[in-house]
């Protein structure tokens, strides 16, 4: 007798095997296209010297000019300051903008303040020395090219739609798998949700390819692909979480082109800031008069049925507040207006007990301020700061039971940390202990979505969905999306030149070290590498609030690719 | 624009740490996945779970120790068989966390880091582990231990090969069919006290005599004229200001070395603890291990306890007859006394114990390449002359050195009763320790056990071989 089990059998692994590869193909998809239609290297204009007869480059849509070695055009000229100039491209045209030199930057003789417009065959005067601005086309020797944009093989990438047929695929076969583990009921649910999400999916590639007339939809179908494993790894856990997670999707979508189509222009984001500090303290500061406590940290806001969590919407403002545009840059130095925001931004998240987002707040803090400045001395300051802090509290903890008792859960944390087998059945170590057994009963390929046993644990969708991947998808899948979040850093760091202002590239590079963080603080705190736990997994983890601002945060990496703005299919 | 690139090198090394990190997880995973898994909590596995697919556990001679037929979990066929080894084979619950079955119970399932415990049903072969343990010879000390005296006694007792570290016997009471495991309820906590604990691994007991095997071993490295001595025992004698006491306050007049040994005088032992002084007291119990755990198949056993204080001279006495009180008292686990016994036998060096014979995944361990580590303890000459000192037994046909122990706890009990030592012959070489709690003296109570255990043991090991 042929056993037709056999071939069940066979078909379930088979699928669960392919997965992997699948994913890391994706994956790679990704990133590859994130490379390919780059305009090639070569100077936007040039500066010719009509005295020596020199030709500068300019390569960059921001360039500082000065006699220092860092600048982007550095001028050997005792009169010209460190920092004299900026030479920015706007889409009005060219720009220079004197950043406090002393003697000086003139376009035709006339002395500038602020931003001067200069046309081609203008003269440029900066110190002593006079530059003609010419095009680009007019300087020809070679440049030396980034190593992300060089030895681009020729063959085109990936089209778009075949990227995102992959990934409807993909998240297809997680919903058959799901299929086949279910108590009899609602066999054909994760069909339908994957008929619900594939229209989104479709709908927002179908808006950006036809109405927005982009080329590049890689950076999205990352989003996608990992928010849609989200929702389906939901399915079988809490159906409902899974359209509500779904629904957050569609709206993280939204805000992610209303955040793309609003930074457009680096300057008017500019003459928002103050309202937009002001507007997010007023969250935080809300919910700690609104908010109810869950699980310690008193973070969430109730209005009528719908929760959410302001904390996570902040992170989005967060970054807008902290980048800004070269000329601002190198003219504005003081610090003092975003560290006292960070300030009262870290405080009010540590008096709702979310140290989590308090500590990611504080990297993001320090990432900013390093980016704009540069100075290692503004990165050590606040450290030993929070250190001081840190003690004082554990100091005040003893002494006054109502600090004590918000602090006693992270010192125990902290106590149980490296050691969470010795406190397996107490709360120090008890989350961590169990995603370390589930990870390893789920071996290389997972048990299936849907029939693991993790998903019956508290947070097991939220902070601890790494587990929950893993155990059900395998370790593979599950370090693969992982790497697939933090290499956004890569990405976002390699285009940092290429950005249309310093304002794109410090922003994306803050999102993208935000992200890497958060993931830190997620998957390091789960598995006991990292004494913290309590943030969610980007993208992944249940949670409208931490997808929607997943969201916001990808539309600043969009932002900084040169491509989206400029190119049109 | 090239100040932002260098600036963001700092946040490259977040993503560099991150990945450093997810190696070093992976590599976490790959080491201990195995113990990760074997939780009470893993629901892959507990319950029964788990247990429907496990392979067969075997005992020396292929008896079967448990097997899963048609997804049940069915033991040996003996009662008797099942409650002796209950705390070496384990129960379907994972209570007995020493047991192979809650050890090794990734293994019996066919646990791999590729598969988790999620191996399709086809790829399934069964693992069967294989243990040293002889059924026979562990009931009749089940038996013992259970029916032998007026009541059931609760104890321990082992025996192993000391040449090749296999455990022939393991037995701890109280014990309970694992096919009719009991509900335990406030009624009848009392009885099963202490029922999921092994204790010849995982229990601590104040040694009494037996204590002066290592005495005598400080004794004969640090006395030069031990064997021309003679003491005078009036059976009670004041040392250090307090009394010392033989048993029953019995005199044993004049007594030479292996005289004072064989009645086993506390007031000769203390004697020598006190001429010897702490620091070479406590020299000679860290040598032979008295204060060290062992590591039998990953199991730790209990840490004993020696320590002789450098002021009271009385209580140093008593620790050298293996009594001391509070801080200084004498602790010894059952395993590690049969450790020692074994060193004593075999020149000095003990193997160190073990249960597995082979289905562990250990591929050395599985084609007999992979020797048992041993513990150095004393040179060759000094572990000639203890056992010389060791009074002689015969018993099952077997030569053995012995030494009993009458340990007298603090609380309204009867002492506990001990026998250790080992026989000499090549052709069975077996180390020992019996352990019966709440009894009398080491003669009456251990003595016989050990002689059913060593008589049966030895017919079945000589019967094979």
């Amino acid at each position: 007798m042929f056993d037709i089990s056999v071939i069940y059998d066979a078909g379930v692994v088979g699928l669960r095997m392919v997965m992997p590869l699948f994913a890391i193909i994706i994956v790679y998809q990704c990133y590859a296209a994130m490379r390919r239609r780059r305009r090639p290297e070569k100077p936007l204009v040039s500066l010719y010297n009509p005295r020596s007869g020199g030709m500068i480059p300019v390569v960059f849509w921001e360039n500082s000019i000065g006699r220092s070695k860092s600048s982007d055009i550095v001028i050997n000229d005792l009169s010209v300051s460190r920092n004299h100039c900026v030479l920015l491209r706007r889409s009005a045209g060219w720009f220079v903008s004197d950043v406090g030199s002393v003697t000086g930057t003139y376009v035709n003789g006339v002395p500038i303040h602020g931003r001067a417009q200069v046309l081609i065959d203008d003269i440029i005067t900066i110190g002593s020395t006079e530059y003609r601005l010419k095009r680009g086309d007019d300087f020809n020797s070679p440049l030396r090219s980034s190593r992300f944009f060089s030895k681009v093989s020729d063959k085109p990438a990936i089209q778009a739609w075949k990227l995102m047929f992959m990934i409807t695929l993909f998240h297809l076969f997680m919903a058959v798998e799901a299929m086949f583990w279910n108590d009899g009921t609602n066999v054909y649910s994760p069909l339908i949700l994957f008929g619900v999400m594939a229209v989104v999916e479709w709908g927002f590639f179908s808006v950006s390819y036809f109405a927005l007339r982009r080329v590049n939809f890689e950076l999205e179908a990352l989003g996608l692909f990992l928010t849609g494993i989200g929702v389906m790894m939901l399915i079988r856990q809490v159906e409902r979480s899974a359209y509500v997670q779904l629904i957050a999707m569609g709206i993280g979508i939204a805000l992610y082109c209303v955040i793309v189509k609003f930074i457009e222009d680096p300057d008017r984001v500019q003459k928002i800031r103050i309202p937009m500090m002001i507007i997010s303290c007023a969250m935080l500061a809300s919910t700690i008069v609104l908010g109810k406590a869950t699980n310690g940290a008193a973070n969430w806001v109730y209005i009528g049925s719908i929760s959410f969590q302001p904390s996570e919407f902040v992170k989005t403002i967060f970054i807008f507040v902290g980048a800004s545009p070269l000329d601002k840059l190198q003219t504005k130095r003081n610090l003092i207006e975003f560290t006292i925001y960070s300030a009262v931004c870290v405080a009010l998240l540590a008096l709702m007990s979310d140290f989590g987002t308090a500590l990611i707040f504080f990297v993001t803090f320090l990432l900013v301020v390093f980016m704009r400045s540069g100075d290692i001395k503004t990165v050590l300051i606040p450290i030993g700061a929070v250190i001081a802090a840190f003690f004082s509290m554990r100091f005040l903890a003893e002494k006054i039971s109502f600090i004590g008792d918000r602090f006693n859960y992270v010192l125990n944390r902290f106590k149980a940390y490296r050691h969470v087998w010795d406190y397996a059945d107490v709360s120090a170590g008890y989350q961590q202990v169990r995603v370390l057994t589930y990870i390893a009963s789920g071996g290389l390929f997972g048990v299936g979505i849907g029939n693991g046993y993790f998903k019956q644990y508290f947070a097991s969708e939220s902070d601890l969905v790494f587990a929950l991947v893993a155990e059900e998808m395998g370790v593979i899948v599950a370090i693969v999306l992982a790497l697939s979040v933090a290499l956004l850093m890569l990405y976002a760091r390699a285009i940092t030149t290429r950005a249309r202002s310093t304002f794109y590239s410090i922003s994306a590079c803050c999102a993208a070290g935000l992200l890497v963080v958060q993931l830190s603080l997620n998957v390091f705190g789960a598995t006991d590498i990292l004494p913290l736990t309590g943030v969610t997994f980007p993208f992944i983890s249940a949670g409208g609030s931490s997808v929607i601002s997943c969201w916001g945060l990808l539309a600043f990496i969009k932002a900084a690719d040169e491509r989206t703005y400029s190119i049109k299919r | 624009m090239k100040r932002t690139l260098r600036r963001s090198t700092l946040i490259l090394i977040f993503t560099i740490a991150f990945i450093i990190g997810i190696g070093f997880f992976t590599v976490e995973l790959v080491i201990e996945a195995k113990d990760w898994v074997d939780q009470p909590y893993n629901a892959h596995i507990s319950g029964n779970g788990g247990l429907e697919q496990a392979g067969k556990i075997l005992d020396r001679n292929g008896n079967r120790l448990a097997e899963t037929i048609d997804g049940e979990r069915v033991y040996n066929d003996d009662e008797g068989v099942r409650k002796a080894l209950l705390h070496t084979v384990g129960d379907n619950s994972l209570n007995i966390s020493t047991a192979v079955q809650s050890k090794y119970r990734s293994n019996l399932t066919g646990y791999s880091l590729i598969w988790g415990l999620n191996m399709p049903q086809s790829m399934r072969t069964s693992r069967d582990i294989t243990l040293t343990v002889d059924s026979e010879t562990c009931k009749t000390a089940y038996n013992m231990l259970q029916s032998g005296f007026e009541e059931p006694k609760r104890g321990a007792c082992v025996v192993y090969n000391y040449k090749t570290g296999e455990v022939i016997c393991s037995v701890s009471t109280p014990g309970y069919d694992p096919e009719d495991p009991p509900k335990i309820t406030e009624d009848n906590e009392s009885i099963y006290d202490g029922v999921y604990l092994d204790n010849v691994l995982s229990s601590t007991y104040t040694p009494g005599s037996i204590f002066k095997i290592v005495t005598a071993a400080a004794a004969v490295e640090n006395i030069p004229d031990l064997y021309e001595r003679t003491w005078y025992c009036e059976g009670v004698e004041e040392i250090g200001g307090h009394e010392v006491h033989c048993y029953d306050s019995t005199a044993h007049g004049d007594v030479n070395i292996y005289e004072a040994m064989e009645h086993s005088c506390n007031i000769v032992f203390a004697k020598l603890a006190v001429e010897l002084g702490s620091e070479k007291m406590n020299a000679m119990a860290e040598k032979m291990g008295v204060n060290m755990s062992f590591n039998v198949d990953d199991v730790k056993t209990a840490k004993g306890h020696y320590n002789a204080p450098k002021n009271d001279v009385n209580v140093l006495g008593w620790t050298g007859v293996g009594q001391g009180s509070g801080e200084y008292e004498d602790k010894v686990n059952p395993m590690q006394m049969a450790i020692i016994c074994a060193s004593v036998a075999n020149g000095g060096t003990a193997v160190n114990p073990s249960y597995i014979k082979s289905g562990t995944g250990d591929i050395l361990k599985d084609i007999g390449i992979k020797h048992n580590k041993t513990y150095n303890f004393l040179s060759s000459d000094t572990a000639r002359q203890v056992g010389e000192i060791m009074p002689e037994y015969s018993i099952g046909g077997l030569t053995v050195r012995a030494k009993t122990g009458t340990a007298e706890v603090n609380e309204d009990k009867n002492p506990n009763s001990w026998f250790v030592g080992y026989s000499a012959d090549s052709d069975c070489p077996l180390a020992f320790a019996c352990v019966v709690e709440d009894s009398g003296m080491g003669s009456s109570y251990a003595r016989p056990v050990i002689e059913a255990v060593l008589s049966t043991a030895a017919e079945r090991l000589r019967g094979k071989m």
